[in-house]
């Protein structure tokens, strides 16, 4: 087995297992902080697949950023009261159950998508060309994915801005609504 | 990893000595910091103990060493004892990517005088130290008391909080030297003030070729970003005694305590290692290029090995005086100012330090932009 094959397996299961632990522990907190340690792992796979800056932005944005959020939000809420509101239930056994169905569908397309070659980079296109001349060549591909973002996808990023902005207008306005949980009396 | 198995066996061993180094720096930055406060405070500070009080850092180590090893009944005990250790990693694994020296070059093997070279360094040191927040929160709700929760609610807050004023003050920095490494900045920034922008040469020759006369409001607002960074005063409000009894160590004693003390001494190793490669220089020595002192050495010694020893060691030693005048002032304005109140805390970082940060940005992008394009 080379190094590489190694590394992958060992990292795979640094990354699966407590991917598992954060749906199996019924501790909220540890669920969090096995989450955590996926992110991590998915920064690791990603340095070993030379993407150096999404390894970086990763650890930056998910494990800096978003995790701390959940972590802080779970440490200072009582939970044993959600706990019990969202173990009971045929609903919500139901909702469980379709949302499972759901993320098997996602990931089952996932995979049958990334099996494919993604239609950007056709092989002897200019960009295949300049990711396999940076591939060997060992250097940084920063500046590919910069270019990539903001000459040819322009659209898709700033629809994709757009989208999060909606998103975090959305989760105010809700939040504030009556009913929600930060209402106006 | 290095293409004989000496250069393997090197670098492995490099990781651990620069660990070594960071640790072995924080007894001689408590000394600093016990002396320094009593200086600044007109007092005499430990001087019993060793000449100059010097031992009483060993005495210290053996008194955590021998303390009672103490879990709060309520606590949480594995993230209790995880907290401390998981305090050391990220420090420890940032630092190591910072560049120390020029390689030293012995025959046919290159050793860099680094833990390992990232080529996306500030985005590695970034992404590594962000995640000493958990420490903060596994402390906190370990020890299941409400100073100590409390404490590393504080503590996390304001690190969120700052990192945004933080990375947005490196982009400035990364947008001049258009690179994320950390060793071609410290190379960009060699010989005297000289740039080239509206289709012309600027130099003057008294100025070193610094980032901080490119970029001075970026340098503050990394400077006091970097303080709120590593919970040093004035931004400690996450241990403010008169509130919090000692925040989200309150429950901590004995060696446990000192790991956090490592940690935090290591994220100010880290700021001030970084100031220094930012906007310093790095190892470069002020009107003295990195090839004139290579020169120097070979001319010494007679040999190229012993000019690429001269010149590591002249800018390792370059580089530490630097670092060391950062520790300094980090001593320095923790026994000089008061601490804030939460709420200036929170309107210093987002209402204060974000908007500067992004008028840095925006201001960096602009003149760049201009001085490529257009001719005066």
């Amino acid at each position: 087995m080379s190094m590489d094959t190694m590394l992958f397996w060992f990292l795979s299961l640094i990354v699966i297992v407590p991917a598992l632990a954060v749906v199996l522990l019924s501790n909220p907190v540890y669920s969090a902080l096995s989450l955590v340690m996926t992110m991590v792992g998915v920064a690791a796979v990603f340095a070993t697949l030379n993407a150096y800056f999404l390894a970086g932005v990763q650890l930056i944005v998910y494990t800096g950023a978003v995790m701390v959020l959940f972590v802080m939000v779970l440490m200072l809420f009582d939970l044993k009261h959600d706990l019990q509101t969202f173990s009971r239930g045929k609903v919500s056994g139901f909702l469980k159950i379709a949302g499972v169905g759901v993320m098997a569908g996602l990931l089952v397309g996932a995979i049958s998508l990334a099996t494919k070659k993604p239609s950007l980079i056709v092989e002897g296109s200019p960009l295949a060309n300049e990711l396999a001349a940076t591939v060997a060549s060992g250097a940084d591909n920063t500046k590919i994915l910069a270019e990539n973002l903001f000459l040819r996808n322009m659209l898709g990023f700033e629809i994709l801005g757009v989208l999060l902005l909606v998103i975090a207008v959305g989760t105010v306005a809700l939040s504030r609504s009556k009913g929600g949980t930060h209402a106006r009396d | 990893m290095g293409n004989s198995s000496l250069e393997i066996i090197i670098n492995l061993a490099k990781t651990v000595v620069v660990f070594l180094m960071m640790v072995q720096a924080v007894p001689i930055l408590v000394w600093l910091e016990r002396r320094g406060s009593a200086f600044i405070q007109n007092r005499f500070g430990p001087n019993r103990v060793g000449p100059l009080g010097l031992v009483q850092l060993l005495a210290d180590a053996a008194k955590f060493l021998n303390k009672e090893d103490f879990v709060p009944d309520k606590g949480n005990r594995l993230l209790f004892y995880a907290a401390p250790v998981f305090a050391l990693i990220p420090a420890a694994v940032a630092y190591m990517a910072m560049p120390m020296s020029t390689p030293l070059k012995i025959g046919d093997s290159t050793f860099l005088i680094q833990g390992y070279e990232v080529n996306v360094g500030i985005v590695f040191i970034l992404g590594i130290s962000a995640m000493a927040v958990y420490t903060m929160l596994m402390a906190g709700f370990g020890s299941s008391s409400k100073f100590s929760l409390m404490g590393a609610m504080r503590a996390s807050a304001q690190v969120i909080s700052y990192e945004l004023a933080l990375g947005l003050a490196i982009v400035g920095v990364i947008m001049m030297y258009g690179t994320f490494n950390l060793t071609d900045m410290v190379l960009a920034q060699q010989g005297a003030f000289h740039f080239s922008g509206f289709g012309r040469e600027f130099s003057l020759a008294f100025l070193p070729n610094w980032g901080i006369f490119y970029q001075p409001l970026g340098a503050v607002i990394f400077f006091a970003a970097a303080f709120a960074e590593s919970n040093r005063l004035p931004f400690d409000l996450a241990e403010g005694e008169a509130e919090l009894v000692a925040g989200f160590h309150t429950e901590y004693g004995g060696f446990k305590m000192l790991m956090f003390f490592i940690g935090e001494y290591g994220h100010m190793m880290i700021a001030s290692g970084l100031m220094t490669t930012f906007y310093f220089g790095g190892y470069g020595i002020p009107g003295w290029t990195i090839a004139e002192v290579y020169q120097t050495g070979v001319s010494i010694f007679g040999s190229e090995t012993g000019g690429s020893i001269f010149s590591s060691a002249m800018h390792f030693l370059s580089y530490n005086v630097k670092f060391a005048i950062f520790l300094w002032i980090f001593i320095q304005v923790r026994w000089t100012l008061p601490r804030f109140r939460y709420d200036q805390l929170m309107d210093l970082g987002w209402k204060t330090m974000l908007p500067w940060a992004l008028f840095n940005t925006i201001l960096t992008a602009t003149v760049i932009f201009l001085a490529s394009q257009y001719v005066i």
